[in-house]
């Protein structure tokens, strides 16, 4: 998601760039007035492992893997002014120092992952906290959906800023993004829930969105974790994702339909042609513009185009990770040899990145 | 979006000694390596000659630098993942224009061609300019680099702190990564995922611990809330020489690129 340059033109950049200025130096007053002894260590610390958690890739299916993005994690440590500015400067230390991420792109880089990430993510966890029942679970729950939505709000941020500039069409970037990134985002959901459970167990002094009583924290340290097989895994694993995705598609498709609409409309006006009119995108899918012919209402038809759309995509994922997975396996023997003569750390599978 | 690669040194300190930019003020590289990336991304796509100029002037610095060719090569693979996405979406792009060609039921027009190759060049040289800055330039320079051209003092605080920390971090990581492996365990699917999370979850705790001591340790040595990142060099003729020129050489391209843009 660390846009390049010349990817974003300039009014994008300009635009993005400004309120992410703005957003960032009033997170610093912010954070400056408490600003403890050891706030800045534990902010430089919280940004040194962001930045080594996103050299870490997790695998999504089969080959393929997505990237850790931290946005939710540093809110749920400090809070979101401090989680702001430490996006940031993770953001500017990899493109100055590693060439990841483009500097014109910058704001727009900071705009969707220290900005729209951290504090869209911030406002539905302070919202679901106060919605869900006061228990660990409950605040497990909410910061998994916050962490969820923050790497989806992200991504659309960024296809967005793209589809702006002119550089990628609207209409089929927006939602294969978006659909890519729901599928990250579980892992991101995963980690981060995993990591601030671990976290509260052993120091909940350091969870800074943590308010609960301390006993609260310690509880779960003491439940074993329920040992499963890898079929029970799988199989709890393909039913729980196909619930949540079904849901999604459902409730949110509908919605989220609107805004790309919009925004065809500004770059029509602004004089990108748009000749999506003349010549349908979509003319070989069989759920043109995701709606379903004849069933009734635009709402409910572009629910239930979703709905199809996130089954079939399912299946296929699952066949397709089954299918390689299989092979993998009966390769794995002569495979082994080989493999150890590979540089410590580099992990063997990486064969695309997300 | 991207693929990191670990066999290269974390955050690059293969430096090449003696080399002239290598000595240079970080202030004139940083000024000069961000400008030059500024101006290139406004110049009009059309103007294909004016990129060959920039890439001219790119490849002299790299030169000057006696940066490794693979190296270079190498670290600027960051941008494929993008512009490949770029190029999976052209067919999609109906706009008119001249030239173009068609592939099977999909076309690509010449307009969409333009826009590929408008994001791709200005992130070829948008890359190369930053691997000139990162690998001319330490880490402690650029910093103090950042700290004379006035950046706020919470960021460089940050930075450096985070700088120290991350050596903790990746090596703790790398450790993990190398017990696991040794162990015959690969996490292949999404419901590995908390597997990795375990593990992360152990590295923060491990290398919190470990900060707060470095963090105790720096205290008990007099730590009294700033870094003094060394004595820094001045900003004299050979940084001026060399700013100018950068910047001079690119606006001279830039501003002929708009005069006689698509000639």
């Amino acid at each position: 998601m660390h846009i390049p340059d010349g990817f974003v033109d300039v009014p994008t950049a300009v635009a993005t760039g400004a309120v992410s200025l703005g957003v960032v130096a009033y997170s610093v007053r912010r954070t400056s007035k408490d600003l403890g002894e050891r706030t800045i260590p534990l902010l430089g610390v919280t940004a040194a492992f962001i930045f080594a958690a996103q050299m870490l890739n997790f695998p999504v299916a089969g080959g393929t893997s997505g990237h850790f993005l931290g946005a939710m994690l540093a809110v749920a440590l400090l809070g979101p002014w401090a989680a702001s500015i430490v996006l940031s400067v993770v953001l500017v230390v990899q493109a100055l120092g590693m060439a990841d991420g483009g500097i014109t792109a910058m704001g727009a880089n900071v705009f969707n992952m220290g900005v729209v990430a951290v504090f869209v993510g911030f406002g539905l966890f302070y919202l679901l906290k106060k919605l869900l029942p006061r228990t660990l679970t409950g605040y497990l729950i909410s910061l998994a959906l916050a962490s969820w939505v923050s790497v989806v709000l992200a991504s659309t941020a960024a296809s967005l800023e793209l589809a702006v500039s002119g550089t990628v069409p609207v209409g089929v970037a927006l939602p294969a993004m978006v659909s890519v990134h729901m599928i990250i985002g579980l892992g991101e959901a995963l980690i981060t829930t995993a990591v601030v459970t671990a976290v509260l167990a052993a120091r909940p002094d350091l969870v800074n969105s943590f308010d609960l009583p301390i006993e609260a924290a310690r509880r779960t340290a003491a439940r074993p974790g329920v040992p499963a097989t890898g079929r029970t895994r799988f199989w709890s694993f393909v039913v729980g994702a196909l619930v949540v995705a079904i849901a999604l598609a459902v409730f949110i498709s509908p919605y989220a339909s609107g805004s790309p609409d919009g925004l065809e409309r500004v770059a029509a006006d602004k004089g990108f042609e748009t000749a999506a009119a003349q010549q349908p995108v979509w003319r070989f899918s069989p759920l043109g513009d995701y709606q379903m012919p004849g069933v009734g209402g635009e709402r409910i038809a572009t629910a239930v185009a979703g709905l199809i759309g996130t089954v079939a995509l399912f299946a296929l994922v699952l066949l397709l990770g089954r299918a390689f997975g299989r092979r993998r396996l009966v390769s794995a023997p002569q495979a082994a040899g080989g493999r150890s003569e590979l540089p410590p750390g580099r992990s063997p599978d990486r064969s695309s990145t997300l | 979006m991207r693929a990191p690669d670990r066999t290269t040194p974390f955050l690059s300190e293969t430096r090449t000694g003696g080399s002239l930019v290598r000595r240079l003020d970080a202030r004139a590289k940083i000024l000069g390596m961000i400008g030059f990336t500024m101006v290139v991304v406004t110049t009009p796509a059309r103007a294909v000659w004016a990129f060959v100029l920039y890439a001219a002037v790119l490849a002299f610095l790299i030169g000057l630098a006696r940066l490794p060719l693979r190296y270079v090569l190498k670290r600027a693979l960051v941008v494929v993942p993008f512009v490949l996405v770029v190029a999976i979406f052209l067919p999609f792009f109906h706009k008119s224009g001249a030239g173009g060609y068609s592939l099977g039921g999909a076309r690509v027009t010449g307009e969409g061609l333009l826009v590929l190759w408008n994001a791709g060049a200005k992130a070829v040289l948008g890359v190369l300019s930053m691997i000139v800055l990162g690998s001319t330039t330490t880490f402690a320079e650029m910093v103090s680099g950042f700290e004379r051209l006035r950046a706020p003092n919470v960021f460089i605080l940050i930075v450096s702190f985070m700088y120290r920390y991350s050596f903790v971090f990746v090596e703790e990581a790398l450790r993990m990564q190398r017990a696991m492996a040794s162990r015959n365990y690969r996490a292949r699917w999404l419901w590995n995922v908390p597997t990795l999370g375990h593990m992360l979850s152990a590295l923060f705790l491990r290398s919190y611990g470990r900060g707060e001591r470095v963090y105790v340790a720096m205290l008990s040595r007099g730590y009294e809330g700033t870094v003094r990142l060394g004595n820094g060099t001045a900003f004299g003729l050979a940084e001026t020489v060399f700013l100018g020129t950068i910047l001079g050489l690119v606006i001279a391209i830039r501003v002929s690129a708009s005069l006689w843009g698509a000639g």
